[in-house]
């Protein structure tokens, strides 16, 4: 059915982080977390699959204290969103 | 979310809400343009009714909003130094304007400095409100937002006919007018929209 579609972002939850990122610079997990409504340790397996695939870059750090992660999408990410979208364009025309 | 499979119409969607909750991280909540344009208009105001009661010293209320920006850029810069930003999201608007407000500071002060080295202040506030045009335009073009794209060309008209002016009397009142047509009036339409938003997800979300 989705033969051509990427299946690291065929998921939805996955999906949803690349689509958020994509459109800002850079975001905290807390930030995705409560913009997905996701629970933490789903969003924190998730979020290492797209690490893993090259699609976004994770930075940790600590700020006042406490633990931070930032995630980025990359340019590899970014390719491969632009290429997922054109391929339910072209299944969505058919 | 769960991970789980999903349609073609599904993927859509969730790009779609994904992007659009996006998006209203780029709203702007206007209290920049209203504070500042507020400050503006009182020091315009309060310097046309100086010059006609003859108070103060024409420029007392010009030095008074000088002192005021002083204080509040230092409590924004110790604040930023200190405290850190506390955004959990960093947006490309964002990153712009951080840029664009310390180009349109420079370029600001390059002009009251070359109003306190003899540019007559008739020509340096015609200057100022060609300045602040420029800066509404963009801040307009880049949220698309209409209110401020049109003030932007009301600033600069009035700008262009402030260079006409003689009478620095004049000069205050077209400088208030504008900047409550390029400032003011749009800093409060987006001030309404973003809680009209706000309030929309807080609904939602309960």
């Amino acid at each position: 059915m989705f033969k051509d579609l990427d299946p690291i972002l065929h998921s939805q939850l996955r999906l949803a982080v690349m689509s958020l990122l994509i459109s800002v610079k850079e975001a905290e997990f807390t930030f995705i977390k409560e913009k997905t409504a996701a629970t933490a340790g789903n969003l924190s397996v998730q979020i290492q699959k797209l690490k893993d695939a090259g699609y976004i870059d994770v930075v940790k750090q600590f700020k006042d204290n406490y633990p931070q992660t930032i995630c980025k999408v990359t340019s590899q990410g970014i390719e491969a969103f632009e290429q997922y979208v054109k391929s339910l364009q072209d299944y969505i025309k058919k | 979310m769960e991970e789980k499979q999903i349609s073609e119409k599904e993927s859509l969607l969730i790009i779609q809400q994904m992007i659009q909750t996006a998006k209203q991280e780029q709203k702007d909540d206007g209290k920049g343009w209203i504070i500042w344009g507020w400050l503006l208009f009182s020091a315009s105001v309060f310097t046309f009714l100086n010059l006609k009661f003859d108070w103060v010293s024409i420029f007392f209320f010009w030095n008074l909003f000088g002192a005021l920006t002083v204080i509040l850029l230092s409590y924004e810069t110790i604040k930023y130094l200190f405290v850190g930003r506390k955004e959990k999201v960093r947006t490309y608007t964002k990153d712009l304007y951080d840029k664009l407000n310390s180009g349109f500071f420079i370029s600001l002060m390059l002009v009251i400095f070359s109003m306190n080295l003899g540019v007559e202040p008739v020509k340096g506030f015609a200057l100022l409100l060609g300045l602040y045009g420029f800066w509404i335009l963009i801040y307009g073009a880049v949220l698309n937002f209409r209110p401020s794209i049109i003030g932007a060309y009301i600033t600069w008209a009035f700008a262009f006919a402030s260079l006409f002016v003689k009478d620095f009397q004049w000069t205050m009142i077209f400088h208030a007018v504008a900047v409550l047509c390029g400032y003011i009036i749009p800093g409060h339409i987006a001030y309404n929209e973003f809680n009209k938003i706000n309030q929309g997800e807080t609904k939602t979300s309960v």
